[in-house]
């Protein structure tokens, strides 16, 4: 009798705020994303909490998230995710009802969605499915992949020298060197832009990362006469973070599990002999010096790269042909020995 | 009767005058080692004649500072003055605000771009937060050298005059950042760097 009488208080509490958010609709104020080694995080923030009905298409390829009840509204832009677990997002509106379509790309598993309140947001965590596995498996056969990082882009025109723009002369540098190590077969070459556009910095990693790259060299260009290579800076924070314990908000992926301790941004840590390695090829081949040695420097763009990687700055004055050749020569030689 | 009486006062006159004497050499030879004591320890009367009083800083006296600066591919070490501060975090402030608005630091093109906002120092963690604001709308356009050189300035500067600060953390308009100019990570501490500077 108690419990009956309890659960008659509790929907008579909880109608009119159903009801009131039914009326309401669904409001997305941002979306963020998150791309992990085992998931991709998708984060709705919501004006409030609400009704949802999360679908997958007909052929299985995407998901598509709408209001239970009344209007379905989105504010600002979505983000663009091309991590190989998500191959985009589009805002859809058909017969008058608007819907947010996730495309979800060959890696992607299972879908868990769940929502957090204050401040409220729905999540969505996609697995990394069976294809990095195969990948892996296949590894043996498989060229490396070479992921060249064009940097900058867009509206970001980095420093504008008398030899032009950073961006422009970064892209060019990265087609540059892709048209001297594509004769190499051991070697697959990706770039993460072709064109003049904006991606974040961890776009660019989470692009290396999808793609499974060996090798990641983020191409920028400085003043002075000779270039320079970057390795990352060991975070000593990385070290002394605590183990994060089981929260009861967390729905999805279990707060201290496998997924949840592969925290974005610390993946670099785990390669530093490689990029060391990497780095010193590089340094030497583009200065000239047997005993060259990369510098290490806190990179935001290299952190959340799972492979060995380096930042080279290039002059913006030099050879760029000369350039091209040291880098693809210094990559190669790494290729070789790892 | 009357001899034995004069017998022992004699005894005891030469009692007193045995003490006496004791008494007299223990205070001369005490005295000669206290002389020895402050001839070894103190200044000689002519240093003492030279000894300059006790410094007591003033408040309108400037205070110098080690300071570092970018110049050709690494950091310099100069000095600066600064107006004293009754208080660490004042004075950091004071250096900081000093060293930004400094010719040589100016000279790395960096700092031309943002302007200082503000200071604060956790003195429970020894926190020093830097609150910087890119002054154009498109950020700051600046190499990967350039930004690293000019963040570590700011960073020993602070770090090897403020035993306080055991590291710093840089803001962008009061929020944490990824980057200053797309280059290095802004969201971890920093400590000082002496590799970066020319010796």
């Amino acid at each position: 009798m108690r419990i009956v009488l309890r659960l008659i208080v509790a929907l008579i509490l909880t109608l009119p705020s159903v009801a009131l958010s039914a009326e309401k609709g669904l409001t997305v104020k941002g979306v963020r994303y998150f791309s992990y080694a085992a998931f991709t995080r998708i984060v709705f923030e919501i004006e409030s909490a609400a009704p949802y009905v999360l679908t997958r298409t007909a052929d299985n390829r995407g998901l598509l998230l709408s209001s239970y009840d009344g209007p379905f509204s989105l504010k600002g832009q979505l983000p663009v995710i091309r991590d190989g677990v998500v191959g985009g997002m589009e805002a859809r509106e058909e017969a008058g009802r608007t819907f947010v379509v996730i495309h979800l790309d060959t890696a992607a598993g299972e879908v868990k969605d769940f929502v957090l309140r204050g401040p409220d947001r729905i999540v969505l965590d996609i697995t990394r499915g069976a294809a990095p596995a195969a990948q892996i498996a296949q590894a043996v056969d498989k060229p490396k992949v070479v992921m060249l990082d064009a940097g900058h882009g867009g509206r970001d025109t980095g420093v504008v020298t008398a030899q032009g723009q950073e961006k422009s002369i970064a892209l060019e540098l990265a087609q540059a060197i892709r048209k001297r190590l594509q004769k190499d077969q051991r070697l697959k070459v990706v770039l993460t832009r072709e064109k003049d556009q904006a991606l974040s910095l961890d776009e660019r990693a989470a692009a290396a990362n999808a793609a499974g790259a060996s090798i990641f060299v983020s191409i920028h260009t400085g003043p002075g006469a000779n270039g320079r290579v970057y390795i990352q800076d060991p975070d000593e924070d990385l070290g002394n973070r605590p183990q994060q314990t089981a929260s009861r908000d967390f729905l999805g992926f279990e707060a201290g599990s496998e997924q949840q301790e592969m925290l974005w941004g610390r993946q670099q840590a785990a390669h530093a002999k490689e990029s060391g390695a990497l780095g010193r090829k590089l340094a030497r081949e583009l200065d000239g010096k047997a005993n060259a040695e990369p510098a290490q420097a806190p990179l935001a763009g290299l952190k959340a790269v799972d492979s060995a990687a380096v930042m080279i700055e290039i002059s913006a004055g030099a050879d760029r042909a000369k350039t091209a050749d040291a880098v693809a020569k210094g990559i190669e030689q790494y290729a070789g020995e790892n | 009767m009357q001899e034995r009486i004069d017998r022992r006062m004699g005894g005891g006159r030469l009692l007193l005058g045995v003490i006496i004497v004791v008494l007299l050499a223990a205070a001369g030879a005490g005295g000669y080692v206290w002389w020895r004591m402050n001839a070894a320890s103190g200044p000689s009367p002519s240093q003492m004649q030279a000894a300059p009083s006790p410094v007591v800083p003033r408040l309108d006296e400037p205070l110098t500072l080690t300071f570092y600066f970018s110049s050709n591919g690494m950091l310099e070490a100069g000095s600066l003055a600064v107006k004293r501060q009754p208080d660490a975090e004042m004075q950091a402030r004071e250096a900081l605000v000093a060293a930004l608005g400094d010719p040589r630091t100016l000279q790395a093109g960096v700092f031309t771009q943002v302007r200082f906002r503000e200071f604060f120092l956790d003195p429970s963690s020894g926190t020093a937060y830097v609150d910087l604001s890119p002054l154009q709308q498109g950020g700051v356009k600046a190499a990967a050298s350039e930004e690293l050189l000019a963040l570590y300035a700011l960073v020993d500067t602070l770090m090897q005059n403020f035993e306080e600060i055991k590291q710093v953390r840089f803001l962008i308009e009061g929020r944490e950042a990824q980057t200053l100019a797309g280059h290095i990570d802004l969201l971890r501490k920093f400590t000082k760097r002496m590799d970066l500077v020319r010796q």
